[in-house]
């Protein structure tokens, strides 16, 4: 019995190794850095940049940004790195205010209720034409490498007095509006750096798409393309290589496909079966110059925005006795459509702009995220990512934060490993890619 | 909001459990042709008729499971949690000493699966912890033609069950994701037969079939634990049924004992994995956003190889050693972390020792390595690489008289 008592012991001791040896994917090569330095790394940018979703900028929008998530993949090829972020502190965590959703109504509607600013320390009077403006908390922490502004369009880079109007931006700085002098581009090429990402652009087009072409200027093409030389021009004057990433077409966004012309007149006919069509306020032609507007029967082409109250569809006023929306005395407001010949403007102007973005990234060898096409294929096809099925739809798609624009953490977080990807094949190098997964929806209560 | 649920239950090779007998795993789990002990209900109906003497036996096999995988692009690795399984086997045989025939019962777990990724991997909402256990009770009756000749039968009532967990992608203030349940547990019915053959006194042949026990899980419950304001599209508590094809298993096997130390023997397994093309999920209450579902799997057959030895080194021990080669069912892009299958291969360790007149202790030890896989599933685009290794030490008593 002892001798076979032996062996048993060792059978036991065999499998205790055994059994503490999982398998490991230590023979992978390791994440390598290729040609590109990543010493300092800058986030140049807009609301996307910042972090920005549902509506507000707000302490978990920005821990989430797609910036601060590809920084920490890059720290698996430079330990050292670090990313700071201008955060709102925890006990102003609501940051601008944001967007909540707070339930569904009998008609399965999303109910969403305002969350209450918690960081404006004030507010100015710039005087005409931009008025009064609020004054959030200073960013006081010692690094800055998110440069993300909400709002800031490439056009006003080159702005000295830019960032007295924004706060976002006038956070940033330790002057305090209206004194500040620095234009955007001197700001954050200010302190040297090795590697950038640039994602600048989307409000040259959006702020006249989300105003039904109302509310905003497109920015002249010939404009966005001496800008953007100037941008790149300065962005890698030191040797700094980078990514860029084109601007997605904006009719690819829910903001401007939930609340769609086929469903307002679906619900319209529910009462009154004899209503034909809506009627909106449409620009006459696709010149962009011709602000030539008429009464004209609304097709699926003309695109509501997300936020037109549809309880004004049939009202009527004391001034206006005809019923809103439903004839040609009292259409749909411009403002609330982006209609079809606006649509036709805002494509050109943005495929004119992703033109001079991939050439001018190509020009100076940058990595290029196309999220124009990106995001077009996400609209026709959806994406399956490990076993999530996301689409672009409002609130369900898992993409797009409550306000239809802006991304939710897992849609940053796929925008954060687009960037990774095309940074890898331009440099050589290997930054690991985030797990998707680990990053929420919407979230529901 | 249609949220894609395909709970999936993917059951390959690796589902198969072939820890059927200590004396057999120590031979490289061969066993088809040789009479070895009461195993033989299993591993051939027709061999019971020809041993020597009535048997009682039990045995236990503790798996250690361990799996691995790493998402394309990443250098996150994910772990499974080591859970140990415990594949059991019983069996009685009885039989007047002079008769031809003799009558058996075995209880044994030809299918299983016991993995737990935990509920913040990345394949989180592929799955998260499958617990699938499949019991098979065979009352056996055996019958000598001849000395050499002998043919048994065997009706399998097969018992399983299934306790699956995943998470569903909808996330509260309070958890980051939703989480689904799916538990239930359903029986089918089958057969087992073989054919013993002594060609000489050195050498002898088996041919069995194992058919397939098509298991029913009907009023399974289906848990669902999601944001309040979407509960109304996930009804819960709910109920689901789902069929288990558990397939069939056509042996052949070889012994041959060149002298009174040694007996070798070589097996042939071909598993009708085919059976299993599609797993389909029916709930009781389906709402917009949880539909029934139908999920491709399009398995294939699979085969093994098994090769083994023992060597008697005195009249109370025996050595065993053995090893063999597996082919998966999983074709690519079906393979799933319920079973990360690959082809395997495998080596044994075995040592038998009589305790007492009439008393076997049985031990054996198997390593498992499973070719890594690199994959991306077609049902939900999980991509990665898959690494696993199964250690399996077991042990076992058997009384014969």
């Amino acid at each position: 019995m002892m001798k076979n008592f032996k062996n048993y012991i060792y059978i036991l001791a065999a499998t205790a190794f055994v059994v503490a040896c999982k398998p490991n994917f230590n023979s992978n090569p390791a994440p390598s850095k290729g040609a590109a330095d990543f010493t300092r790394y800058i986030s140049v940018g807009n609301s996307l940049t910042a972090g920005y979703a549902d509506g507000g900028l707000y302490l978990t929008g920005q821990l989430n940004s797609y910036p601060s998530i590809i920084a920490s993949q890059m720290t698996s090829v430079n330990s050292s790195l670090t990313f700071s972020q201008p955060l709102f502190d925890a006990a102003q965590a609501n940051g601008s205010g944001y967007q909540k959703l707070t339930g569904f109504d009998a008609s399965g509607n999303p109910v969403i209720t305002a969350v209450a600013a918690a960081a404006v320390r004030g507010s100015i009077n710039l005087g005409p034409p931009i008025g009064t403006v609020p004054l959030f908390t200073k960013y006081t922490g010692a690094g800055l490498d998110n440069y993300g502004v909400p709002g800031i369009k490439l056009n006003d880079i080159d702005n000295p007095g830019y960032g007295n109007a924004n706060p976002y931006m006038e956070r940033m700085f330790t002057a305090a509006s209206p004194t500040i002098t620095t234009s955007y581009l001197d700001f954050v090429t200010a302190k040297s750096f090795t590697f950038f990402t640039n994602w600048l652009g989307n409000n040259d087009a959006l702020g006249y798409a989300t105003s039904g072409g109302a509310g905003d200027v497109l920015t002249d093409k010939t404009v966005f393309n001496t800008k953007y030389n100037t941008l790149i021009t300065r962005l890698t004057a030191t040797g700094a290589k980078g990514a860029c990433a084109t601007i997605p077409d904006v009719t690819t966004i829910p903001y401007f496909n939930t609340v769609t012309v086929g469903a307002i007149l679906a619900a319209v006919q529910k009462a009154n079966p004899t209503v034909q069509a809506l009627v909106i306020n449409k620009k006459a032609t696709t010149t962009p110059t011709d602000n030539t507007y008429g009464p004209a029967a609304a097709t699926a082409s003309d695109l509501i925005v997300l936020t037109f109250p549809t309880s004004l569809i049939g009202t009527t006023s004391q001034a206006n006795p005809y019923p809103y929306g439903l004839t040609p005395q009292n259409p749909i407001e411009s403002k609330y459509v982006l209609d079809a010949n606006e649509v036709a403007i805002v494509k050109d102007y943005v495929s004119s702009y992703n033109a001079t973005i991939k050439s001018v990234a190509a020009a100076k060898g940058l990595a290029v995220f196309d999220a124009f096409t990106f995001l077009t294929n996400i609209k026709a096809n959806g994406l399956l990512i490990n076993g999530v099925s996301l689409n672009s739809n409002y609130i369900s798609g898992g993409i797009f934060s409550l306000d239809g624009v802006h991304l939710t953490p897992r849609g940053y977080s796929i925008v954060a490993n687009q960037f990774i990807s095309a940074i890898n094949s331009t440099y050589g190098s290997s930054i690991p890619l985030a797990n998707v997964s680990a990053y929420n929806g919407v979230i529901f209560p | 909001m249609a949220i894609a649920l395909f709970p999936a239950l993917a059951m390959a090779q690796g589902f198969q459990v072939n820890l059927h007998g200590q004396k057999q795993v120590g031979m490289g789990n061969t066993g088809t042709g040789l009479v070895q002990d009461g195993a033989s209900v299993l591993f051939n109906p027709g061999a019971v008729a020809m041993l020597p003497e009535n048997y009682v036996q039990a045995g236990i096999s503790p798996l250690f499971f361990n799996s691995a995988f790493q998402s394309t692009g990443s250098n996150q690795t994910f772990n499974s949690k080591t859970q140990v399984a415990t594949p059991f086997t019983a069996y009685a045989v009885w039989g007047p000493k002079a008769a031809k025939w003799k009558i058996a019962l075995g209880v044994y777990t030809p299918f299983g699966g016991l993995t737990d990724w935990g509920t913040d991997w990345v394949g989180k909402y592929s799955l998260e912890s499958l617990n699938l256990k499949a019991i098979n009770f065979q009352p056996t009756i055996s019958y000598k033609l001849t000395d050499n000749i002998s043919l048994g039968i065997g009706y399998v009532y097969g018992y399983g069950s299934v306790d699956l967990t995943k998470a569903i992608p909808l996330s509260s203030s309070s958890n980051p994701d939703g989480q689904a349940e799916l538990k239930g547990s359903g029986h089918g019915n089958g057969w087992n037969a073989g054919i013993y053959v002594n060609a000489s006194k050195k050498l002898s042949f088996g041919l069995s079939y194992r058919s397939e026990v098509d298991t029913k899980i009907d009023n399974g419950d289906a848990t669902f634990t999601v944001p309040a304001s979407l509960s109304t599209s996930f009804p819960s508590p709910n109920h689901f049924s789902a069929g288990i094809p558990l397939p069939s298993t056509t042996s052949f096997g070889v012994g041959y004992k060149p002298n009174d130390k040694w007996t070798t023997a070589f097996d042939f397994n071909y598993v009708h994995w085919s059976v299993y093309q599609s797993l389909d999920f029916t709930y009781e209450k389906t709402t917009a956003t949880l539909q029934n579902t139908h999920s491709p799997r399009n398995y294939k057959d699979a085969y093994d190889f098994r090769v083994g030895a023992e060597y008697k080194a005195c009249k109370e021990m025996a050595l065993r050693f053995g090893g063999g080669y597996a082919t998966t069912a999983v074709q690519d892009g079906y393979v799933t972390p319920e079973a990360p299958d690959a082809n395997r291969v495998y080596g044994t360790l075995g040592l038998g020792y009589k305790v007492a007149k009439g008393l076997d202790l049985d031990l054996a030890f198997e390593y498992e390595h499973l070719m890594s896989r690199t994959q991306t599933n077609i049902e939900t685009n999980l991509s990665g690489t898959f690494k696993t290794d199964v250690v399996i030490p077991g042990i076992s008593l058997s009384y014969h008289w």
